[in-house]
């Protein structure tokens, strides 16, 4: 790709304080509403647009974010979008676009690759007594350009590069097909007709108007009668009306085109504002692929990229359509950004796309799965020189003097990087950025294991980004005794946004109780009280949790796996009965030995019959699981 | 006529011109003579190549040696293809290391709003403020090492840093003392974000060569690359373009003329031109025919020149190409003795006199110092001749336009306490008050407020009138809305005009007036009306305040200034032995490189003329008895002396 949005930072802009987002060639954002998605899409197309300079549109107080319902938004610091646009690889924009845009464009001296940032700004200005909005392109170390980089042309110029298309949730087929519409009515204007057909349409528009005319002499009659509103008009001379039955120009025939279409082949056609509301908004979709295909080279420049600021492409969508509509929207032009509910289409959402909007006492807070981290500190020889023994982890960038790592940060190198500062006068400072780094890395999860995720925890992964709090348990028969368990215990998982993970079925516990952590989702866990299930908690530990932490968070049976804690639960009778009703005559008689054996048999099925049982039964709920129960306790106030 | 101003000059080319013009690809050096258009030529190779590339976006980038030939040459391509002058990057050295510095400084740690300090007393303050503070820190220096600012103007010049500076100075005894001292100068320079003018290619090169990259983006941003006056390039210059070029890169075309090189002593030389024929393996072609001398200036200029040996090899002699000629041969060149030095100024003075007024703008005197300009401008006034004596101004004169620009800066650079010291002394001429600088800035540093604002403070206490509060009343809304700076300007400039009024108009303000005016509109034109505040600043440092002298003055400027430049008559005074040739010439010997400079001084201020060349000299200077110049003899007009 040759341009997209590479980072974005917003600050004190609406719901949102302070936040860093790195994007993707598509970046897809999940959250409950309110939680600041839409401002995060708006503080792109602000930035690219001019939104804020037109009349009408103009800011308000309400965009400043405020921390109390007192604080005065004439006294903020004010709004600051700042985009920043990279190259991928050095050399990778082409010398038409690098040479437009030559006096705002960057390079970064070490890696030797070009980037532009541009930086939005709105403050309260006293003078005009009015929030006045600015627009300014930085240098590598986020200071305003000046010069001939501070002209007025560039910004124009770098917005053709970058147009900014805006597809709100509400897509009414009705206006986005219209003939002024943002891309419809583009593209039918840029039709080109040979003057040629032209003349003949013209002529045999003429013919059919007069062959209608004559099909009935009423119609002359009524012109004729029409024409008195002219004289009573012009006065002096008569003028004169005729009736127009067809179009008066090719252009009005071409403004009313439309879509028309038809599900099945013997259907009949029909125009598109007739199909269901699905159909509708998925065309709107589509036809901005069109609009970009075949138009954008021509309004904008050749190497342009549109962005894409879509909100809610599933709208309307039946699961199956909006489940397969990832791979057509991941396949549209240019950079998309997009919010979503559906789980349907988050599902084949690749992780480190995926980003979790929610709203905290900080103001809107984004988490994702970064591939590395970065800190400010300041550059000296000895890092440079660490650094160059560690490239393939370590970066060092000298003009934003920032370290950045590409995984997780060891402790031998920690404590190396801390050796480079052991005499700075600000090592003290220092020491706790670095303490900082090597926290947040801690939660870096690998390509590799991402990998796996995607190949075994399909199923279940649109949904779990949804949840408020992850209740992590080993199998499906769990799954079904802790589901039912929890409504029995007035806590209904799906009413609460808990979602129940099945963790043997989608990969391993550690890899949901790492990404718990990276995306700051409140979880907990219920392990077999045996081998393998102390394992797993050992596993967890392993990923850099603390130890108390993870012994708080995961519980055990204390009586061997699911099946001994439920008999030592004294639920013998209830596990032979589920047994029986699943079709096994002799469940109500066989030796206890057997019992067991059979039970880890078929687990999925006595404890689908145990979950059935459950239902209205309060008095059995209370017999279930201590461990099970504690942990349904647990996550109300679970954070 | 074509409706194309372009294709009709085109068509006005010589062949070989047009060669120069159509050159495409590759490297090229025109050796072009005097008066042999070379700007034509440049102007329309930048238009033709802008021209041709409509669709394009690359800029074509153009270097010269002053802002007005940049103005010039921007102006003329601006003229041939009208709205593409955006695509020609046009200017000085010094500016294009500026523009390298604020889009990419920032990899030196050079922050963009970066002030250019252009006056040595500015510089000397710095270095002594640096002094101070290292002294302070217990460095083994003192004040007196400001006497060093020359020598590390001299390493700086020589592409030579603080850290290397020391091992280059062998010869010197106390070479360690020196470097401490740059070290120091340099330190404190990046603290107050200032650059003085060697800085700018200094850090230019430092930045091109630390970071490749940044070199192969203007490779690739500005795919043709015209050098005007190439023989004026001094090492630093050259290493600079060679730098930016790389290996590969060979666009670079070239226009000079090895017998016009009068900056040796600024390290121009003739290696350069050799360096840029082995580095870039150049196409030669040249262009010897003078359109601007009559025959018998070139038929001099040619003979003299032919006793220099420092030259391009094949060098063609020049061909006179002037036909329309306004007088008679026998006045083409003249040839006057004075007695003394007096008697010359006033001689050459009557004759300026005598003639007609209308001609007085076209006529200029020429020396080879600036103390014999004195006498003839002296002896033009008291005949009642306009004349100036044409210098670069690097400061405005009036306390005004120092105040003006000074609270300009404050309000850039609000932490600036030499531009607040400059701000101050400036006021208190204006308005004739003693606020004391220290003063202001001990309690602006006791109370945390601005430097700014509290002189406005300490001022106003003092200020009763109505014409000085005025003035603060602006300063003072400068202060609170630096946004709204252009209006306050125009204000304060109609304030400053409204003084002129009176009996006894200001020399100083109305001079600097007119040179605010004329700057304005060239920076404008140069970098646009809209450019910032800061930006504005800085074109204004790099920038000489000297205004366009009145219609009808008589010019006279050294051999140096008068580079570039053509008049219809010129007088060409003290033509003596150690006067030019210079002694310090002399004293180096017949054939050294000293005396082939003054030779070319010579052959540079002679062929300015478009229409007569009075030559005129005295028998003694300064109580000396003076030979007639040995340059006499070699162009073979000694013997014509009445």
């Amino acid at each position: 790709m040759l341009m997209r949005v590479t980072e974005l930072r917003i600050q004190n802009f609406r719901s949102i304080k302070n936040l860093n987002l790195e994007l993707g060639k598509t970046t897809v954002f999940i959250g409950p509403n309110n939680s600041g998605k839409t401002a995060i899409l708006d503080a792109v197309r602000i930035a690219l647009t001019r939104k804020w300079g037109q009349r009408g549109t103009g800011f308000t107080e309400y965009d400043i974010h405020l921390a109390t319902e007192s604080d005065d938004p004439k006294v903020s610091p004010g709004v600051s979008i700042e985009i920043r646009t990279e190259e991928e690889q050095p050399g990778e924009w082409p010398d038409e676009l690098q040479q437009d845009l030559d006096d705002i464009s960057q390079l970064d001296a070490v890696t030797g690759k070009s980037f532009i940032t541009l930086r939005a700004s709105c403050v309260w200005n006293a003078a005009d007594a009015a929030f006045l909005p600015a627009w300014e392109f930085l240098n590598a170390a986020r200071a305003p350009l000046v010069g001939r980089s501070g002209r007025r042309v560039n910004l124009e110029r770098f917005w053709q590069y970058l147009p900014v298309f805006y597809l709100g949730a509400l897509r009414d087929a009705d206006d986005e097909f219209s003939s002024r519409s943002q891309f419809w009515g583009r593209l039918l204007k840029a039709m080109e007709i040979p003057s040629a057909l032209e003349a003949r349409v013209q002529r045999l528009l003429d013919i059919l108007n007069r062959k209608l005319l004559q099909a009935d002499p009423r119609l002359a009659q009524v012109a004729d009668v029409l024409s008195g509103a002219t004289r009573v008009a012009a006065r002096d001379r008569a003028g004169s009306v005729d009736l127009r039955l067809v179009p008066l120009k090719s252009w009005d025939l071409l403004s009313k085109a439309e879509i028309i279409l038809r599900n099945e082949p013997d259907w009949p056609w029909l125009p598109l504002q007739r199909h269901g509301q699905g159909v509708q908004s998925l065309s709107v979709v589509f036809l901005f692929q069109a609009f970009v295909e075949h138009l954008l080279a021509e309004l904008y420049e050749e190497h342009s990229v549109p962005v894409l600021a879509l909100e809610e492409p599933e709208t309307h969508l039946h699961p199956q359509a909006a489940r397969t509509l990832w791979a057509h929207v991941n396949e549209l032009p240019g950079q998309k950004i997009i919010t979503t509910h559906s789980p349907y289409f988050v599902q084949h959402v690749p992780f480190r796309d995926i980003r979790l909007v929610r709203l905290t006492e900080d103001g809107t807070e984004v988490r994702w799965l970064p591939p590395s981290f970065s800190v400010q500190v300041p550059d000296n020889a000895e890092l440079a020189a660490l650094v160059g023994n560690n490239a393939q982890l370590l970066d060092f960038d000298t003009a934003t003097q920032t370290l950045t790592v590409g995984g997780k940060l060891e402790e031998p190198l920690y404590r190396d990087l801390l050796t480079c500062y052991g005499i700075h006068a600000d090592r003290a400072v220092i020491s706790g950025v670095l303490h900082d780094l090597k926290d947040r890395s801690q939660q870096f999860i690998s390509d590799d294991e991402l990998k796996a995720l995607e190949t075994y925890a399909r199923r279940i992964r649109g949904e779990i980004f949804f949840a408020h709090r992850w209740f992590i348990v080993e199998g499906q028969a769990e799954y079904l005794i802790v589901h039912a368990l929890a409504r029995e215990l007035d806590y209904d998982l799906d009413e609460h946004g808990v979602s129940l993970i099945d963790a043997m079925n989608n990969g391993n516990p550690a890899t949901f109780a790492a990404l718990a952590r990276a995306f700051g989702i409140p979880w907990c866990a219920v392990f077999d009280g045996d081998q393998a299930g102390n394992q797993y908690i050992q596993s967890i530990k392993d990923r850099d949790f603390d130890d108390a932490y993870v012994d708080q968070r995961c519980a055990v049976h204390p009586n061997g796996d699911l099946e001994g804690q439920l008999l030592a639960d004294g639920l013998e009778p209830e596990l032979r009965t589920a047994l029986n009703n699943t079709g096994q005559a002799d469940a109500m008689t066989i030796d206890r030995p057997t019992l067991e054996l059979r039970l880890g048999n078929s687990k999925v099925h006595y404890a689908a019959e145990l979950a059935a049982m459950l239902r209205g039964n309060p008095e059995l709920a209370a017999r279930m699981p201590q461990t099970f129960r504690d942990a349904i306790g647990g996550l109300r106030g679970l954070a | 006529m074509t409706d194309n101003l372009l294709d009709a000059t085109r068509i006005k080319l010589t062949e070989i011109q047009k060669r120069a013009v159509d050159w495409n690809e590759g490297a090229m050096l025109v050796l072009a003579g005097p008066g042999s258009g070379k700007t034509q030529v440049l102007t329309c190779r930048i238009a033709r190549l802008l021209d041709a590339s409509r669709e394009k976006s690359f800029r074509v980038l153009a270097l010269t040696f002053t802002n007005k030939a940049a103005d010039e040459m921007k102006e003329r391509v601006a003229g041939f293809v009208p709205g593409l002058e955006e695509r020609a990057n046009i200017g000085t050295f010094h500016s294009f290391c500026g523009q390298i510095l604020r889009q990419h400084g920032v990899h030196l740690n050079i922050k963009p709003d970066f002030a250019i300090y252009s006056q040595l007393d500015d510089r000397k303050v710095v270095l002594e403020d640096a002094l101070k503070r290292a002294a302070g820190e217990g460095q083994p220096l003192s004040v007196d090492d400001v006497r060093y600012l020359k020598i590390i103007d001299q390493l700086k010049s020589l592409l030579i840093g603080p850290e290397e500076a020391e091992s280059k100075l062998s010869r010197f005894d106390d070479k360690a003392r020196i470097a401490m001292t740059y070290k120091a100068y340099e330190n404190d320079l990046h603290q107050l974000n200032v650059l003085d003018f060697n800085s700018l290619i200094f850090e230019a090169h430092r930045l091109i060569t630390k970071f490749p990259a940044i070199a192969a983006r203007y490779r690739r941003s500005h795919p043709y690359w015209l050098l005007d006056e190439f023989q004026d390039t001094n090492d630093a210059q050259y290493r600079l373009i060679h730098a930016l070029a790389g290996d590969e890169f060979q666009n670079v075309f070239a226009v000079a003329d090895d017998d016009q090189i009068i900056y040796q002593w600024n390290g121009a030389s003739f290696r350069q031109i050799q360096r840029l024929r082995s580095d870039f393996g150049v196409e030669l072609i040249q262009l010897p025919t003078n359109y601007r001398c009559p025959p018998s200036i070139v038929e001099a200029a040619n003979k003299l020149v032919s006793y220099n040996a420092h030259r391009t090899e094949a060098k063609k002699p020049l061909q006179a190409g002037k036909t329309k000629l306004k007088f008679p041969e026998s006045e083409h060149i003249q040839l006057l003795v004075y007695g003394s030095q007096e008697e010359e100024a006033e001689g050459v003075a009557l004759m300026i006199s005598r003639r007609d007024r209308t001609e007085w703008g076209q006529t200029a005197v020429l020396a080879r110092n600036r103390s014999l300009l004195e006498k003839i401008h002296q002896a033009l006034q008291e005949k009642g001749v306009q004349a100036v004596i044409a210098q670069r101004r690097d400061d405005f004169l009036s306390p005004e336009f120092r105040w003006l620009v000074a609270c300009l800066v404050q309000t850039v650079r609000p932490l600036d306490n030499r531009n607040i010291t400059v701000l101050i002394e400036a006021f208190n001429r204006i308005a004739g008050i003693e606020v004391s600088v220290d003063q202001v800035i001990a309690d602006a540093e006791a109370t945390g407020h601005g430097y700014f604002g509290t002189w406005l403070n300490a001022a106003k206490q003092i200020i009763s009138d109505d014409k000085h509060s005025k003035l603060l009343e602006m300063a003072g809304r400068l202060a609170d809305e630096p946004f709204a700076a252009k209006k306050m300007l125009r204000d304060l400039i109609t304030e400053f005009r409204a003084t002129l009024d009176g009996d006894e108009p200001d020399r100083d303000l109305s001079q600097d007036l007119k040179a605010w005016t004329e700057i304005g509109r060239d920076i404008a034109m140069h970098v646009g009306g809209q450019a910032p505040l800061d930006q504005f600043l800085q074109e204004l440092q790099l920038r000489s305040k000297e205004p366009t002298p009145q219609p009808g003055t008589v010019t006279l400027m050294t051999v140096h200034a008068a580079k570039g430049r053509e008049f219809d008559t010129v007088h060409l005074i003290g033509m003596a032995e150690d006067i030019l040739p210079s002694y310090q010439s002399r004293q180096k010997g017949d054939s050294s490189p000293e005396m082939e400079e003054e030779r070319r001084n010579c052959f540079v201020a002679i062929t300015r003329a478009k229409e007569c060349l009075i030559i005129s000299r005295s028998q003694e200077y300064r109580g000396w008895s003076k030979q007639p110049s040995r340059f006499l003899i070699e162009m073979e007009l000694a013997d014509t002396e009445q």
